[in-house]
């Protein structure tokens, strides 16, 4: 089969079987692949209802149509099923290299069911795939972890997937860990491994994928590399990585301070991009990605992958923290234990604002860079009062201490740094991600009027369907400028039959209204389509912002327009004629 | 004076795309495992460093064909005729880089600079891989590469071997 490699690969825990499947054809050009094709499968294996850490929820990994191929920056890999973190559709995808190795080793993708009664991990080599005690990498970071699964498997060039300590203890903002310092981050993918007693998967592939014409493909690769992806609106990710938008979101008013009570950061140049640069010893690339935005780093005798952009704010100024040597330790510790650096940062600066404010003592305050490493390994062993407190993310945390005004979360996922009071459409993009808080789905900043929010409604609708097709094929999220008619050429080589952007467009929308009806049946309502009690009523502090809020009146406008333009109602249900036009009535 | 290949792993971020197209060209499929070129790539160290077939002056594969399938071109490229391989594998025995494996169908492979034109250098972004005539920096960096050999393991070991080599030497042995 062209591009794709026609099977795939099914684990089931309880009962210790694997085996393959063909893959479902007539679901291939509705869904394509990774997010999409992950999603369908998904839905169709599971009832909403079910209880993320169960037995009965499985997992599928799946990789895009170009993964393993010289299409620039998809070698990528996405993980779908219900996340524990938020009790939505989740989805979360992953760089490094394992995408290419499961392809070349025969599968498209991997669908995981049950639960062992002991620790496990999994081994591919090829068509060798047996399931292998695990008991003596329990308790192990994930560095040792992959180490270890690389050894057993005897290749250097092996991949592996592997989580640590907090996936093992069901941490629901754990994550699995690939490369070292890549993730599939957010929502608690750590835990669904965990409830498995999946440690991890190692991977060796000597295979290879195939297309129709390898003269053209590769011709019209090079093409766009050369006239689309090589131009100014990505080539920021090889000079500066996602550090520039240190400096960019701070002269933009949108860069989260203090637990979001500020909008610019007076200590910034200590975590821009020129730090970064200052300190870095290599650029780091993704398979089959010619920009490399990964910057490795060294201060003092601690070394990282990054830090990103996300972890420089939420981790840096976030909790006030302006040492580079601290956020890269922060960063490097939360990457072995196995934490999402964005949640766990985020409830610590939430516990910072609640020690400060006298609501309750963790002992942990702004600017305290000391306490708040100490806090990673009790947050992840569950070890201290705190740090079980804290490893149940911001939302619980705010139940248990009443103390919604400081949890900054949509749908019980943490915010990303980006202020929504700043730029509304963030705001209405955070709201209306199917997986929480998220900037994957929707990113308006480049937009004219911030704070008008009928065209910012229009802008997030078609960034989101956009990134549904996006996302399916497993493109980073840096590749800006890709679009649906590069995309269709390189389809229709690859294949050797004619792919239309329309359908591309189309099967976007058609993504994103899977995962909604998924969270409806799963009994989220437009009570949860919400924004954290901060950004609607508290004022910003300094910066271009200084003042703003997004008012209660304001969102309900925005998302009003929002669910207008979707074609849902006025409680955010997709009407039968949207679902019919894109093929969903039946589900 | 012809031009050779030479790789500089301070530039390379380990993406892989040299051996994607390599593979591609060479075989017609994507298929990184058997391209003529390798990423030693150490993640958790950021660390990636090519394993290239340096065409040695004293060629060891050359030297053990027992059936005469090696021989040097005017470039000075050694090239191997497949149609005069006895699958012996005392060539992949002999090279001390890990640069000549055995196909499928037994036959072994190298690489043959494309023939003038290598399609892994056009590929590399960071300049990693560069096609040109000889410096006296290029010669060093080559010479140091060179120092790297192994005689027994398998070809994925020995260059593995020189992969961690130069790591160390960039990085120190904590690295």
């Amino acid at each position: 089969m062209n591009l794709y490699t026609g099977k795939m690969l099914v684990v089931d825990l309880s009962d210790q079987t694997v085996t393959t499947q063909p893959l479902k054809q007539e679901w291939i050009r509705q869904y394509w692949g990774s997010w999409g094709l992950a999603l369908r499968y998904y839905s169709d294996m599971v009832d909403p209802m079910v209880d993320p850490l169960a037995a009965e929820n499985p997992i599928v990994i799946m990789t895009g149509p170009f993964t393993g191929t010289l299409v620039p920056l998809t070698g990528r890999l996405a993980l779908v099923s219900k996340s524990p973190h938020t009790g939505t559709i989740f989805e979360s995808n992953v760089g490094g290299a394992f995408g290419p190795e499961l392809k070349y080793a025969g599968y498209d993708g991997l669908i995981i069911k049950g639960a062992s009664k002991t620790p496990v991990y999994l081994k591919i080599v090829d068509d060798q795939v047996s399931l292998e005690d695990a008991t003596h990498l329990v308790g192990k970071g994930i560095f040792e972890s992959e180490q270890a699964m690389e050894h057993a498997v005897g290749d250097v060039e092996a991949k592996c997937l592997a989580i640590g300590p907090a996936g093992e203890k069901l941490s629901t903002y754990s994550i699995i860990g690939s490369d070292s310092y890549r993730q599939f981050g957010r929502g608690g993918t750590g835990a669904l491994f965990g409830s498995k007693n999946l440690k991890g998967v190692v991977c060796r592939g000597t295979g290879s994928v195939d297309v129709a014409d390898m003269k053209t493909f590769i011709d019209r690769i090079s093409y766009h590399k050369h006239n689309n992806l090589f131009t100014e609106d990505n080539l920021w990710a090889q000079s500066d990585g996602t550090a520039v938008l240190v400096d960019a979101t701070n002269e933009m008013g949108i860069h989260p301070t203090k637990n979001y009570s500020a909008g610019v950061y007076r200590k910034k140049d200590q975590l821009n991009s020129d730090a970064i640069k200052e300190a870095k010893l290599s650029d780091r690339a993704c398979a089959s990605c010619p920009l490399a935005c990964g910057k490795f780093t060294r201060v003092g005798d601690v070394e990282v992958e990054g830090p990103e952009y996300e972890t420089l704010c939420l981790g840096g100024s976030n909790c006030d923290v302006d040492d580079l040597e601290a956020v890269i330790r922060f960063n490097r510790i939360c990457d072995d234990l196995g934490l999402d650096t964005m949640s766990c940062a985020s409830t610590i600066s939430m516990a910072m604002e609640m020690t400060e404010s006298g609501r309750h003592d963790f002992g942990l305050r702004f600017g305290d860079a000391e306490e708040y490493l100490v806090v990673l390994d009790e947050i992840a062993q569950l070890s201290t009062e705190r740090g079980r407190d804290l490893a149940m993310g911001a939302k619980r945390l705010a139940k248990k201490y009443d103390s919604a005004d400081m949890s900054m979360e949509v749908k019980g996922l943490e915010m990303p740094a980006y202020e929504p009071r700043g730029n509304y459409g963030m705001g209405l993009a955070y709201a209306t991600s199917e997986r929480g808080a998220c900037h994957l789905r929707a990113f308006p900043l480049d937009t004219e009027n911030p704070f008008d929010v009928t065209p910012l409604a229009q802008e997030v609708v078609d960034m989101q369907n956009f990134n549904g097709i996006k996302w399916s094929m497993c493109y980073c999220d840096f590749w800006g400028s890709i679009d649906t008619k590069i995309t269709a050429e390189l389809l229709s080589a690859g294949l050797g039959e004619p792919v239309t952007a329309d359908e591309l467009d189309q099967a976007g929308e058609r993504v994103w209204n899977l995962s909604r009806l998924f969270n409806l049946k799963a009994g989220l309502t437009i009570n949860d389509d919400s924004l954290p009690e901060k950004i609607l009523k508290q004022p910003l502090k300094d910066g271009p912002n200084a003042g703003k809020v997004f008012c209660a009146d304001d969102f309900a406008v925005a998302l009003q327009t929002y669910y207008k333009l979707r074609g849902w109602d006025e409680n955010g249900v997709p009407s039968q004629a949207k679902l019919s036009e894109l093929g969903l009535e039946q589900l | 004076m012809s031009k050779l290949l030479f790789a500089n792993p301070d530039k390379c971020t380990g993406c892989n795309r040299c051996a994607y197209v390599c593979s591609a060209v060479k075989t017609g499929r994507f298929a990184p495992s058997v391209a003529r070129l390798r990423i030693n790539n150490y993640a958790h160290q950021g660390y990636a460093a090519p394993s290239i077939c340096f065409q040695c002056p004293k060629a060891h594969c050359m030297e053990a064909c027992p059936a005469g399938a090696y021989s040097r071109n005017e470039d000075g490229v050694v090239v191997i005729d497949q149609e005069l391989c006895q699958s012996c594998g005392a060539c992949v025995a002999a090279c001390p880089y890990g640069m000549v494996e055995m196909d499928a169908k037994l036959l072994a492979y190298k690489c043959d600079h494309c023939g003038g034109d290598p399609a892994c250098v056009k590929e590399c972004a960071p300049g990693a891989l560069v096609y040109q005539e000889s410096s006296k920096d290029l010669l060093k960096l080559k010479a140091k590469q060179m120092k790297q050999r192994s005689l027994e393991g398998t070809p994925a070991a020995k260059r593995d071997k020189l992969g961690r080599a130069l790591l160390i030497e960039a990085r120190g042995e904590s690295g």
